[in-house]
């Protein structure tokens, strides 16, 4: 078991989260949306896992590198 | 032959063969143990595994330091830690060099250091392309005079030093590879590259190790937390990081597979088995009609060059702007595209620099660049400000209204602002999707600034925002640019792959004259 830190690459504001804390994602799977620079960056999970943490809500801000979930892997 | 009565030099030549072979031996046994004891090759495996097998020819084979007893009987004898050589890179010669890790920890000795500055010249002067495996820490105070005097210091008419490496990176192509600590002047050297790669967990590159952090600033930090892969992955320092020393060389053999082997002659042009006419069926759908949702320029790319072709560098630096090297009917071209999943694709400073060192490379080795523009301009905001990005940001515009490479720009979607200047060259052919939008601001921003009397008069100024962005937006129509001839085509974006090898075909003339040394190369 793993686990790994999904960040954010712009800093911008959540726009909409799509999984809540403990749901199983597989790999791609769409976590939360971030708006930034008008844009609707879709935040994907890059391995199939468990949602272990998700450190942010709709609208809070993000800046660039900041952790906004974990995922533990099987 | 030998003849009577005469005296030959038998015994020096076996004496030759002998220091040889002593100079072959590296840090012995136990040195070498060492070195692969951290998982890394010598200097002397690294370039077996480099080169095509049995191409080495070493420069300076019996360079040492050598220790005599009382009686001139040789009792000592230390290789020069720096072994350098020609040797050959899918059937084309380059030099390669590299720091011996196994004796002093790669900090040069008196004949090492010799051979490590030596590289560039030869590789200059032999018009050859540049590799280098650097490993070590560069100088040691150890080396500097006391005041006892003695000959210290270089003279004071001596050429500087690093002329070479700065003029190396206008005349061939140069290559540098991480394979271990790289510090100093190593690190130094790492920078002026045309490409850098690093492995991932057995490199490090800083100017300065922790020992020196600990002492200077007072913060204990690891060597990995100061210059690891996490690290250089985005700081631009390392083009690619991979994951050990085979990837590492078919890197290096990768990135020049693209590049000529000096500025007087041109890229190797390959033959192509990927279909010239290809068109995708994907392309007419892979940018959304809402311009607020990102789409995969990858994907996109990976679609219009040949097959397999696209070598991205520097992906986590600047990561709003991709560069990348690739083939279009074999002719390999420099890429350049924004990646809207990412400040929609906007130029930040770090994507500036990164844009301009790219096409001062392009330019230095006569690459073609083609140019998939979202440009939605420069990044804006409190951290753009800080980060001074209108001055990276016009120095890109800069590199590009000067290069003297065919340029082919295709307009994919944003073309906004000043930055959008960046994306087209004097040497243009200019190509348009339909599902391009171009101006001085994106609609979004431009309303509210255009129109803001009339938003604040307004019952609900939101609603009249809106109101006048859809207006404007269901009056946009990509034909009037194909009308006027402000672009050479409007197309679908389906015909991208065999517009573009067309165009391939045209430019070979252009790219003959090229050949030669360009008024601004390359720099670190």
């Amino acid at each position: 078991m793993a686990r790994v830190n999904i960040e954010s690459e712009v800093t911008g504001n959540v726009w909409k989260v799509q999984v809540a804390a403990g749901a199983q994602v597989a790999a791609g799977d769409v976590l939360l949306v971030l708006e930034s620079m008008k844009m609707e960056i879709p935040v994907e999970a890059p391995v199939a896992g468990t949602v272990a943490e998700l450190l942010v809500k709709e609208e809070d801000a993000v800046a660039e590198d900041q952790t906004i979930a974990v995922l533990e892997t099987p | 032959m030998s003849r009577e009565g005469w005296e030959g030099w038998e015994e020096e030549s076996r004496e030759l063969e002998r220091r040889r072979r002593l100079a072959k031996q590296q840090g012995g046994k136990a040195g070498i143990a060492k070195q692969h004891a951290r998982g890394r090759l010598t200097i002397r495996e690294r370039i077996d595994a480099l080169l095509d097998p049995g191409s080495f020819q070493e420069q300076g084979q019996a360079t040492a330091i050598p220790d005599y007893d009382d009686s001139d009987n040789l009792v000592g004898f230390v290789p020069a830690n720096y072994v350098l050589g020609f040797g050959r890179i899918d059937g084309r010669r380059v030099v390669v060099g590299g720091e011996d890790f196994t004796l002093k920890g790669g900090s040069p000795n008196a004949a090492g250091l010799r051979k490590s500055v030596y590289a560039e010249h030869l590789a200059v002067q032999y018009k050859a392309p540049l590799v280098r495996s650097l490993e070590g820490g560069g100088g040691s105070v150890k080396g500097g005079g006391g005041r006892r005097g003695g000959t210290v210091g270089e003279p004071v008419y001596a050429p500087p030093r690093f002329r070479i490496i700065a003029d190396a990176m206008g005349q061939v192509p140069v290559v540098s590879m991480a394979a271990g600590a790289v510090a100093g002047f190593p690190a130094g050297r790492l920078v002026a590259s045309h490409f850098s790669v690093m492995t991932r967990h057995t490199a490090q590159v800083m100017i300065g190790g922790p020992a020196l952090v600990e002492r200077a600033l007072g913060a204990r930090l690891t060597k990995d937390e100061l210059g690891g892969a996490a690290v250089h992955a985005k700081s631009g320092i390392v083009d690619n990081v991979v994951e050990d020393e085979p990837a590492m060389f078919a890197e290096v053999r990768r990135f020049l597979s693209y590049l000529p082997s000096n500025i007087h002659q041109r890229a190797r042009r390959v033959a192509c088995d990927d279909d010239v006419e290809r068109m995708e069926e994907e392309l007419l759908s892979a940018v959304p009609r809402d311009s607020n949702s990102p789409f995969d320029m990858r994907e996109i790319l990976a679609m219009v060059f040949d097959e397999g072709s696209v070598f991205e560098l520097n992906r986590g630096y600047g990561p709003s702007q991709i560069a990348a090297l690739a083939r279009l009917d074999g002719q390999p071209v420099g890429v350049l595209a924004n990646d809207n999943r990412v400040y929609a694709g906007a130029m930040t400073a770090a994507a500036g620099q990164k844009y301009r060192r790219f096409v001062e490379m392009c330019d230095t080795f006569h690459l073609p660049i083609v140019n998939f523009i979202d440009q939605p301009g420069f990044m804006i905001g409190p951290e753009a400000e800080r980060d001074g990005t209108i001055r990276y940001g016009m120095a890109a515009v800069c590199a590009a209204a000067q290069a003297t490479v065919p340029w082919a720009a295709i307009q994919v979607h944003k073309g906004f602002g000043v930055a959008t200047a960046a994306h087209y060259a004097p040497n243009n052919y200019v190509l348009a999707w339909p599902s391009v939008e171009t101006g001085a601001l994106p609609l979004e921003g431009g309303v509210a600034v255009a129109f803001h009397r009339e938003i604040a008069a307004a019952e609900d100024p939101d609603a009249k925002r809106q109101e006048l962005e859809d207006r404007l937006r269901n009056a946009r129509s990509p034909f009037p640019r194909a009308e006027s001839f402000a672009v050479h085509e409007l197309i679908d974006p389906r015909e991208t792959r065999p517009t573009l090898c067309r165009w391939v075909d045209w430019i070979q003339p252009l790219l003959e004259e090229l050949k030669g040394p360009t008024t601004f190369p390359m720099r670190p």
